[in-house]
């Protein structure tokens, strides 16, 4: 998501790969909307993303290892739209790649873990993928007014 | 994440959660959700007071509810906001569990 050529971080998180350590997103992403005005769905929405990104992250990408790292990035580019990059060290992985899992029906084996693409794509209003130097980067952008500036 | 349990006409359990239903709220409610499921034979889980639902969050509604059906029993959702519907509706969770946004219907879907 390029932003006239700037990315200057505004806030970041810094998260160890253990799930009990997602407690500090909500929080987080709160007092950014205090700071920023991001309306409460927005603000669901962006948990919704984030809690899935991260965790998948922890289970799959650093195979529950706890003493890796995650960071979460957070941008405000252009009033009213907001991106948050979440950056770790795991393996290459650019999980919008491939075909999104089906809807959890009654035949299925409990697949809820797999439900989280299909959230990232419904609920964020962008979403890049950039390989990093020894990781991954995984962009999600969220506009407050649901409209998603094009990148220029 | 708060749990309470509520003894309805017509052998009804009525499961009300508060609060938020990610990996700290699903974690608070698993073993109790289970436990409904286990025991009880019509459950409706009121939704009223859910402000966020994650994949944790279902994973604590379809493990109990397909528990409960392989007892021959029945779950319903009731009265989610349009955050938690949207959550619902976008994972396919609606179709396995059904919602209902009336307290009537929800109970009626019970009997």
């Amino acid at each position: 998501m390029t932003v006239n050529g700037k990315n200057q971080v505004q806030d970041r998180l810094a998260l160890r790969s253990r799930l009990s350590e997602m407690a500090q997103v909500p929080a987080w992403i709160e007092g950014l909307a205090g700071q920023y005005g991001i309306p409460d769905h927005i603000q669901l929405a962006m948990n919704l993303c984030l809690e899935e990104a991260v965790s998948n992250i922890i289970r799959h990408g650093y195979a529950r290892d706890t003493e890796r790292s995650i960071v979460l990035n957070f941008t405000m580019p252009r009033e009213g739209f907001f991106v948050f990059a979440v950056e770790d060290e795991a393996p290459r992985f650019n999980p919008l790649d491939g075909p999104e899992l089906g809807a959890l029906n009654e035949c299925d084996d409990p697949r809820v873990g797999g439900q989280g693409i299909r959230f990232l794509r419904r609920f964020a209003d962008r979403l890049e993928y950039e390989p990093m130097p020894g990781g991954n980067r995984l962009l999600m952008g969220f506009s407050a007014s649901g409209m998603a500036p094009r990148n220029s | 994440m708060a749990f309470t349990t509520e003894e309805l006409t017509g052998g009804i359990t009525k499961v009300t959660l508060g609060g938020r239903l990610d990996i700290d709220g699903a974690a608070a409610v698993d073993s109790q959700m289970n436990m409904i499921a286990g025991s009880r034979k019509a459950v409706l889980v009121d939704l009223r007071g859910v402000s966020y639902l994650g994949s944790m969050g279902l994973r604590a509604l379809v493990a109990p509810a397909r528990a409960l059906k392989s007892r021959g029993g029945k779950m319903v959702l009731f009265g989610p906001n349009d955050f938690v519907d949207k959550v619902l509706k976008a994972s396919g969770i609606n179709t396995m569990i059904p919602v209902h946004y009336e307290m009537k219907s929800a109970l009626a879907a019970l009997e």
